[in-house]
């Protein structure tokens, strides 16, 4: 008597399964199934014809040795890291202005917001003419200040090209930063800001102490994004500098783009692109733990 | 209101004077591409600081003629649409089937599926488009539609599933109760109520296919498929030395997507920023 119910409870049960099915399918097929052969590809050589030949870790004996890969991985560290700490100080000093003053907050949370909407494609052109030696936004400005001497060739000079992307990139996601930061104070108890304050903390203290604390989820996956997004740049790059001048800026994903597609070297570029798997994954597991260690959900 | 100290006054002075600073360099390079586009060019390169001084169209409708972005516009929206509806749907499905039943395995497909979130577009591109070519794929819509789907729908899963799971189970039993069968309860109970997800994932959806570059750039090797970063780009390659065309081309790119953003600011900042404020 009893098990008739429940095994059409399992039935329905397995009716989930005819959910998921659809979606699991166009995963498996267009993403499982080439992230697995990149895997395969990353232990072979192979040119796009013919079948790759298989060459057991070489690729990844390679890998250790290659000093332009190691450049690129450096530059990506340079990214990681002033394209973290930058937004973050400037957003954190921002979103807490706004939310101390309400007045306009939404004008300028909107008008900080836009460059966030706008393709990688889009923000590249508009930042390789601010940059243009000789008629840009940026040299004519310096000039018309008297500091002619320190117009330069922005985006043509080794010595300032990664920054000047860099500098094209922080201002395409400050405004998103600012935005989760401001989303975060929200939740920060106005009461305890307002006892610390009669308790003798000055406005540094109360920061640090007081509202830094409560906003340390939301701040933890700033930094995540800026991380991984730092670890994976490839479009702005691409349309401003391709990796030039003389490989100043390199990043990982466009020497894998030239590895695979110019030089037609498919099974070392699939090694390459496995390093950008690894890093985004460890950087998905340190955030994991940082979070449990907060007690966080 | 009472008259607050002199200090405090030029502190709320001062920040005002720094929120300012920072909305202007948010949005004047974009103004002055807009500008850019409304001189003549010869203009621009004097002074390109200036104001459009009278109402000068030329630029705009060489770049609209020659640049063809009517044709790059459509295919961005042909591109779009299905990737979105795709991603949508199947999430939705795949979310609810995760969150609201017990079946064998599901935990493990729920794991497979978020492993997408950390892998990124490079770790497949290679195989990716040996296998496109081989489905006949390569250089159509759908070299770009699909693969956009299966990109997005390890955050649209996740997303899903954290809804559906925090719905009330006594829904469901009401359902049941009522005879309905679990398409029905799922598209006519669940569904409904799911609209603030969904309009999240809808935005998060749109904007990462409309501005893809990369993929476009690799599987739609035909230029009258090509959608508008992509086109954008070929243009400016082809132009490089006529600033006034370059701007017009950038201007007829952003318009769009910012008068969309300006109409749905809510659901684009809580779509864009979903992942991160939870």
């Amino acid at each position: 008597m009893a098990r008739a119910p429940r095994s059409r409870l399992q039935a329905r049960q397995r009716a989930g399964f005819w959910f998921v099915l659809p979606a699991l399918v166009v995963y498996l097929v267009f993403f499982g199934l080439p992230f697995a052969a990149t895997i395969w590809l990353s232990f072979t050589e192979w040119s796009g014809v013919g079948v790759p030949h298989f060459t057991g870790p070489a690729n990844y004996i390679r890998l250790s040795q290659d000093q332009a890969m190691w450049a690129a991985l450096g530059n990506n560290m340079i990214w990681v890291v002033i394209g973290t700490v930058t937004p973050i100080f400037i957003g954190i000093i921002l979103a807490v202005m706004l939310w101390s003053n309400a007045r306009g907050s939404m004008v300028y949370r909107t008008i900080y917001f836009l460059p966030v909407v706008l393709s990688p494609v889009v923000i590249g052109i508009i930042w390789s003419w601010i940059y243009n030696p000789l008629f840009g936004l940026l040299n004519t400005g310096l000039r018309t200040i008297g500091l002619g001497s320190w117009a330069v060739g922005w985006l043509g000079e080794s010595e300032t090209a990664l920054y000047a992307v860099l500098v094209t990139a922080i201002w395409s996601y400050l405004g998103f930063c600012i935005v989760v930061l401001f989303a975060g104070l929200q939740k920060v108890d106005p009461e305890l800001v307002a006892a610390a304050r009669v308790d003798g903390a000055n406005s540094q203290q109360r920061f640090r102490h007081v509202i830094v604390p409560q906003i340390r989820p939301v701040l933890t996956m700033v930094i995540v994004y800026t991380v991984i997004g730092g670890f994976n740049v490839f479009d702005v790059v691409w349309v401003m500098t391709q990796g030039g001048p003389n490989n100043a800026t390199e990043v990982i994903a466009t020497y894998t783009y030239e590895v695979a597609f110019r030089a037609n070297n498919y099974g070392y570029g699939a090694t390459l692109s496995m390093v950008m798997s690894v890093v985004a994954l460890l950087a998905a597991w340190a955030t994991m733990r940082m979070r449990r260690a907060e007690g966080g959900r | 209101m009472a008259v607050r100290p002199l200090s405090s006054r030029a502190a709320v002075w001062g920040r005002h004077a720094v929120l300012v600073f920072f909305a202007v360099l948010s949005f004047y390079p974009i103004l002055v591409m807009w500008f850019t586009a409304l001189r003549p060019m010869n203009e621009s390169m004097r002074d390109p600081f200036g104001l459009p001084s009278s109402l000068y169209l030329e630029n705009l409708t060489t770049a609209w003629t020659r640049g063809r972005f009517g044709n790059y516009f459509l295919n961005s929206v042909i591109i779009t649409a299905p990737s979105v509806i795709g991603v949508v749907v199947l999430s939705a499905l795949a979310g609810y089937g995760i969150a609201r039943f017990r079946f064998r395995g599901r935990m493990l497909i729920f794991y497979l599926i978020l492993l997408g979130l950390t892998v990124p577009f490079q770790s497949v591109m290679i195989p990716l488009y040996y296998q496109l070519l081989a489905m006949g794929l390569l250089s159509t819509y759908l070299a770009v539609i699909l693969p956009s789907i299966a990109f997005g729908l390890p955050f649209g899963v996740f997303l899903m599933q954290s809804f559906f799971e925090d719905l009330p189970q006594e829904l469901h039993e009401a359902g049941r109760a009522d005879g309905c069968g679990e398409l029905r309860i799922f598209w006519s109970i669940m569904l409904p109520l799911a609209k603030p997800a969904l309009s999240t994932l809808i935005v998060f959806q749109f904007m990462r296919t409309w501005n893809e570059f990369l993929m476009p750039l690799l599987y739609l090797q035909r230029e009258e498929l090509r959608p508008i970063p992509l086109g954008l780009m070929f243009f400016q390659g082809a132009y490089t030395r006529d600033i006034g065309l370059i701007a017009a081309g950038v201007t007829l790119a952003t318009i769009p997507v910012i008068v969309v953003y300006l109409i749905f600011q809510r659901q684009f900042v809580r779509g864009l920023t979903a992942g991160a404020v939870k």
